[in-house]
């Protein structure tokens, strides 16, 4: 403690302050204590720093929660055990070339089930499907997704038949049948009801019944997800191109 | 074949002819189109007679809708007849269900979500 000097009835002022005080001018100090006093912590910089972050950080849940969700579902169908759907086949396709579950790998397949003397469902669905195969070569260009048409009334549906009714629809539909126990193994394999007897009588008029999905499988042959009748072609589209967008690996374009 | 016989695309639906490999050549996209024409005049007419089954009361249909009906019987494969005859039905008690349940209040199930709607289906939730 220093005593200043010439008073009697003078206070003891501390060392430090005494020194501070000639340092700086008392009024600046005490304005400046007052209005940050007033304000807070917050400055108009700091709301518009907190909105900023605050929006990209939602951004980034909400598009990292999607892709977890469709990470998800790729997965579930992959691991040890048979799969829920898809597995070992064997066809022949509308160039009478043989066409087994090795060939769909490569690429991601979109499968559908059908038969060619259809009323209206296939048609319509084969149509969805021409606009879904056009969509997603708009977004990831060429020889990404293989497109197979695997029918449920092999007795009328022979590789003559399939290539000229896939035609009207879209040159790059593949389509494939065999036997009836090849058919009717593909459809067990991918849970697809098959309703065929197996001595159709050539000639005969009938109706087959049968599930209507598309079926999208990865470029390792497994199944990833299906796709309804209640799919509109822009929404079957995006669930394919997400997926696409998601894959890690290598896809053949070839 | 004589000579003033058209060669009618009909044909092909209600007659199939064989392909070169023991198969079915299938109605193509014109036979397709007309065989829905025809189908969709033959509904108009049981639509203005007040008949929606036309296969339980098939007898009425064919007293007020003789000509369409024997139109769309010529333009469409006999399994697409039957078939479109018990869609019809269908389609007719799946709009009064959806009608009765809009009147009870019920919310519409949201269909077209993308990312695993099907997939879930398939398990069985």
């Amino acid at each position: 403690m220093r005593r200043t000097p010439d008073s009697t009835n003078t206070r003891l002022i501390p060392a430090s302050v005494s020194i501070e005080c000639h340092k700086q001018p008392n009024l600046t100090n005490i304005e400046e204590a007052r209005s940050r006093s007033k304000s807070g912590p917050f400055s108009w910089q700091a709301g518009l720093l907190f909105l900023a972050a605050g929006g990209g950080l939602t951004f980034y849940f909400r598009y990292e929660k999607a892709r977890m969700s469709r990470a998800r579902i790729a997965e579930a169908n992959k691991g040890i055990g048979k799969p829920l759907v898809g597995g070992p086949f064997t066809l022949t396709d509308h160039n009478n070339k043989p066409f087994t579950n090795d060939n769909l790998k490569g690429k991601y397949s979109l499968v559908y089930f059908g038969f060619s003397h259809c009323p209206d469902i296939c048609p319509e669905e084969l149509d969805k499907m021409a606009g879904m195969i056009e969509a997603v070569k708009e977004k990831h260009g060429e020889g990404v997704l293989r497109n197979v048409f695997i029918t449920c009334d092999p007795a009328r549906d022979t590789p003559q038949v399939l290539k000229s009714y896939l035609a009207e629809f879209h040159p790059e539909v593949l389509g494939l049948t065999g036997t009836w126990q090849q058919v009717k193994d593909v459809c067990k394999a991918y849970r697809v009801y098959f309703s065929t007897p197996a001595d159709v009588k050539p000639g005969q008029d009938y109706l087959v019944d049968h599930s209507i999905y598309f079926y999208l499988m990865d470029p390792d042959g497994d199944f990833v997800e299906a796709i309804g009748r209640n799919f509109t072609v822009p929404a079957a589209a995006k669930v394919i191109n997400d997926h696409i967008a998601d894959w890690k690996g290598k896809i053949d374009r070839s | 074949m004589s000579w003033f016989t058209p060669t009618s695309p009909s044909s092909t639906l209600a007659n199939p002819k064989p392909s070169e490999d023991g198969g079915f050549i299938a109605p193509d996209r014109t036979a397709r189109s007309q065989c829905w024409e025809g189908r969709d005049s033959f509904f108009v007419c049981l639509e203005k007679n007040g008949i929606v089954d036309s296969v339980k009361e098939d007898a009425k249909a064919r007293e007020h809708c003789a000509p369409e009906l024997k139109e769309f019987e010529k333009v469409c494969a006999s399994s697409w007849v039957t078939y479109f005859k018990k869609r019809r039905v269908m389609e007719h008690q799946r709009d009064l269900t959806i009608k009765k349940l809009a009147a009870e209040g019920a919310t519409p199930m949201e269909g077209s979500s993308a990312g695993g709607a099907g997939a879930a289906a398939l398990r069985g939730k």
